[in-house]
């Protein structure tokens, strides 16, 4: 075999222009019950995403009991006035279809997925169990013990303990302070009654919204919910948020929960965030990339993984919620090194306060987070998930179509704002459960 | 992870709202997790084993009651792909989807941990991670920031049979990733260097730490693969490696490896989406077509099947976890063949869905365990059946193992239902096509036909055998593959003294 020269060196190809992008045009309406529709049909696997979005998650639960919100959603495949629980779980098991609760602080949802050609029964059974859910005694108390030991073992993960800290000290006496899945107590004490109750008061077709992404028939869709939601009918009780959080009450200081034995340190920075509806929203958004939005490329990321190989991963995000929420940055580090990790967060977030991020820099974070709308868009999950967050935070329709302008739009200056509001090291509290030597 | 857990979000309590997934602005762009290897990608989703799934015609039911009754009436799903194979070897695959403006540009190896010597477990792992560190036109920081600019993602994996590096980008900017792959593809040695091993050494002992060590039960996939692949079987280390082994690796280690396996001719190149054959086939010649073959690889070692043991293989380990969780697993027939799609319907119709047979004997009518799940690897030499279960508290672990033996043994000795057999052959079907929403997934599947079943036709093949799956052949499969003789059980229980200290009720 002759000897192999080296290949020759190809020069780094000049790319066109990026396609325009194409966020889907979904149909809005609303059933007789009121019931809010937005469907947005699309030719291609033969799946269906439907995503029932009510204003019922844990804040709106009574205070006495945290974890009513989420025992009631888990409850709603257990039966219902009209099918027992295994009956239930045998049709939707033969349907092939999935059903994933998940409560959050401000909202519940009800996902179900479906394969096209089983779509009308789906839609029938997902009207059943939100609509008629029976909590019957069995499967309550099965459900209620069983979520009980999962309470206990997620707390064998520092990484949890961590979470739950960190809620804890950022928002103080706000509901956001606890998890939205509940307390122990909340979930041992609540009684049957209190679930039917919450449903009965939260669970109403208006104020509430459906999304349906994949591939279906709108006609066939818009049928099968009709038919359906007919017998679901009124608006949930009003009930007036608490006061926003305010200023954690431990900023600038260090939360430490020891963690014997441990090599590695679980590390949260957490300070006060924004609604999603702030009008800073998509600067946060901008701002937060650059300093770790990215888990590799972000300052974080570049500092303490590649630079120095303490971590296998750090991020930070702003979380989104009706009222103002969290900021965090999080990780998990060598535990020799935690106080020289947390030096370097802190010195990170100080960079950007003090020196306004280089052109370079910004253009890069802009275009990053423009150019990634083609993907935020390609499954009927995602396509789901985008249209719902326009609906539950009442978002202009265009937000997706005016989104690269609005990343565009933004300013070193206003970058550096963002820095001053958010990420002032005396503004977040510094929650380590681990190791740490001061 | 392992199993299901029931409380909503009780994974990750730190998502204020609850608009899941909303990935906008604030996230959409972080979740990509850092160069992950095993089990923690590519091995288990959702705590399942991958599915393989994919794309068909839109599809108008006609006939209702053939619907509930007939699995036979939905369309088998269909990848229609050209393929070209480059002057030095280099596969290249072609799968058009014209959807969404985006094209996926998927790069296998032919190597995964199996390729390993004891002593250098991880390295092919630890390689991967270099890969990402740059070379010589595009140096260290470029690769993600070079995609990144363009709205690209990219990640790479590593697997006991295949290490596959993938970027996903809009379709304008299709030739950076291809630029980039070419880039480590030939000029990656020359800035391989002492510094970038150590950084990266650190970083994958952290993620042994975070992922393995520190995780609750975290070791226990590392125990019960040596036990079941005794004898020198090359599933039996972890593909993250030992720790020892971790510190060990040199640069000529990393070297050698990449010298012997990262050549064209070991490649398998796949390029979906947005994005004409002509034009494929031509950019793939562009970029990789002068690269040299290199040096021929030794045909792969070829271990036997594991033995079936003399005794049943059973052990004890102590964690840091609350509750005990039993593990059992058994070697069965490799990805591809028919007893692995009857294995993998048996998989769901025993643990996936509230109705199936092992969520009803153990949590929902049993009521002695929080979760359970079956599950099935898509691994070559041999698949990996499992059923790992979490005990309720004050539950003996044996109760679990009894159970779940009971569970096989109804099913080999009475076989399954006609509509236990249907609703299983769904709900495969319903996480294929979900698993194979886009292109970058797809274009995944398709390489790993190609790199583990010689070509990429051969995963409408597997996804066709669903359909015809019968219910004598699932009662076989439990029959054959999953007696008690032939399984390896690894029970977790709490360290002593840490039992869990109260039910917190």
């Amino acid at each position: 075999m002759p000897p192999e020269s080296a290949p020759a060196v190809l020069p780094r190809p000049r790319l066109g222009p990026p396609p325009a992008p194409r966020v889907p045009a979904p149909a809005r309406y609303a059933l007789a019950n009121g019931l809010r529709v937005v469907a947005a049909p699309r030719a291609g696997v033969p799946q269906v995403v439907l995503r029932l979005v009510l204003p019922a998650g844990s804040v709106f639960e009574p205070r006495e009991h945290p974890g009513t919100a989420s025992l009631v959603s888990h409850l709603l495949t257990e039966g219902t006035d009209a099918t027992s629980a295994d009956a239930l779980h045998a049709r939707l098991d033969l349907l092939g279809a999935a059903v994933h609760p998940n409560v959050g602080h401000d909202f519940a949802e009800l996902e179900m997925v479906l394969l096209s050609e089983t779509l009308a029964e789906g839609v029938a059974l997902l009207a059943e169990i939100v609509a008629r859910p029976a909590f019957p005694e069995d499967q309550t108390e099965r459900i209620r013990a069983e979520s009980l030991d999962a309470l206990v073992a997620r707390l064998d993960e520092p990484s949890n303990v961590a979470d739950d800290r960190a809620l804890v000290e950022a928002f103080g006496a706000h509901p956001y302070a606890i998890p939205s899945f509940g307390t122990a107590e909340g979930i041992a004490a609540v009684p049957r009654e209190a679930l039917a109750a919450f449903h009965a008061a939260r669970y109403r077709p208006e104020g509430a919204f459906l999304v349906a992404a994949g591939d279906f028939d709108p006609a066939e869709l818009a049928a099968a919910l009709e038919q359906g939601f007919a017998g679901w009918t009124g608006a949930p009780d009003a009930l007036t948020r608490p006061p926003d959080p305010a200023r954690p009450a431990n900023a600038g200081q260090l939360a430490l929960h020891p963690w014997p034995d441990a090599e590695q340190s679980e590390i949260r920075l957490i300070g006060r965030g924004m609604a999603r509806r702030d009008p800073d929203w998509i600067r946060a958004s901008v701002a937060n990339f650059v300093l770790g939005g990215s888990t590799i490329t972000g300052r974080l990321g570049a500092n303490l993984r590649e630079d120095k190989g303490w971590t296998y991963g750090v991020r930070s995000a702003f979380s989104a919620g009706v009222q103002p929420s969290g900021w965090l940055a999080e990780t998990a580090v060598d535990a020799e090194v935690t106080a020289d990790a947390v030096g370097e967060m802190v010195r990170e977030m100080r960079r950007l306060m003090d020196e306004p991020v280089p052109e370079a820099e910004l253009r890069r974070a802009k275009d990053a987070m423009m150019l990634s709308l083609p993907r935020m868009f390609e499954t009927p999950g995602g396509v789901a998930a985008r249209l719902s967050t326009l609906e539950a935070y009442d978002l202009p329709r265009d937000w997706w179509e005016r989104f690269p302008a609005a990343i565009e739009a933004v300013t070193a200056a206003e970058v550096q704002r963002i820095a001053r509001e958010h990420f002032d090291p005396d503004g977040v509290v510094r929650v380590v459960v681990g190791k740490m030597e001061e | 992870m392992d199993g299901r857990t029931r409380v909503a979000g009780i994974a990750r309590a730190l998502i204020p709202s609850a608009i899941s997934g909303e990935g906008d602005a604030a996230d959409a762009h972080s979740p990509h997790p850092p160069s992950p290897a095993v089990a923690s990608h590519g091995a288990r989703r959702e705590g399942r084993g991958v599915r393989f799934a994919g794309r068909s015609p839109a599809w108008k039911p006609t006939d209702e009651d053939a619907r509930l009754t007939d699995t036979a009436a939905s369309p088998a799903l269909r990848f229609p792909v050209r393929t070209h194979a480059l002057g030095n070897g280099m596969r290249i695959v072609h799968h058009e989807d014209r959807s969404a403006p985006l094209v996926a540009v998927h790069l296998m190896y032919r190597v995964g941990s199996r390729d390993e010597r004891p002593g250098r477990t991880g390295l092919a792992h630890l390689l991967e991670h270099l890969m990402f560190e740059g070379s010589l036109h595009a140096p260290k920081g470029q690769f993600d920031d070079l995609l990144e600019r363009v709205g690209g993602t990219n990640n790479g994996s590593t697997w006991l049979d295949r290490t596959n590096y993938y970027e996903t980008v809009p379709s304008n900017a299709l030739e950076l990733p291809l630029w980039l792959e070419r880039e480590r593809m030939a000029f990656f040695l020359p800035v391989l260097d002492a510094e970038m091993l150590e950084v990266q050494r650190g970083v994958v002992v952290n993620e042994r730490r975070q992922s393995y060590e520190a995780r609750p039960y975290g070791m226990a996939d590392q125990r019960l693969h040596e036990m079941l692949f005794a004898g020198g079987h090359p599933y039996a280390w972890p593909t993250i490696g030992y720790m020892p082994d971790l510190e060990a690796i040199t640069l000529d280690d990393a070297r050698g490896f990449y010298q012997t396996y990262y050549t064209p001719g070991n490649a398998v190149l796949v390029l979906a989406g947005d994005v004409g054959a002509d034009d494929a086939f031509a950019l793939a010649e562009r970029y990789f077509g002068d690269l040299p073959p290199g040096p021929p690889l030794p045909p792969p070692a070829l271990p036997a099947d594991p033995a079936p043991p003399a005794d049943v293989r059973h052990e004890l380990m102590h964690d840091d976890v609350s509750f005990p969780r039993v593990y059992t697993a058994w070697a069965v027939p490799g990805y591809g063949t028919r007893e692995w799609v009857a294995l993998d319907v048996l998989a769901y119709l025993l643990s996936d869905g509230d109705s199936s047979r092992l969520q009803r004997a153990l949590v929902r009518e049993g009521r002695i365990a929080q979760d359970v799940d079956a599950y099935l690897y898509p691994t070559a030499l041999s698949g990996v059946f499992g059923v790992v279960s979490t005990a309720r508290s004050a539950v003996a672990p044996q109760a679990l193992e009894v159970a779940v033996r009971r569970v096989l043994d109804e099913v080999a000795s009475d076989g399954v239902s006609d509509d236990e057999l249907l609703g299983a052959v769904r709900r495969a079907r319903r996480d294929q096509v979900g698993e194979l929403a886009t292109v970058e997934e797809r274009a995944e599947a398709l390489a790993y036909a190609a790199t583990v079943l010689g070509e990429p036709e051969a995963l409408e093949r597997v996804l066709d055998l669903y359909a015809t799956v019968t219910a004598e052949e699932v009662r076989r499969a439990a029959e054959e593959w999953l007696g008690a003789h032939r399984s390896a059980t690894l029970v977790v229980v709490p360290r002593p003294g840490t039992e869990e200290v109260a039910d917190a009720a």
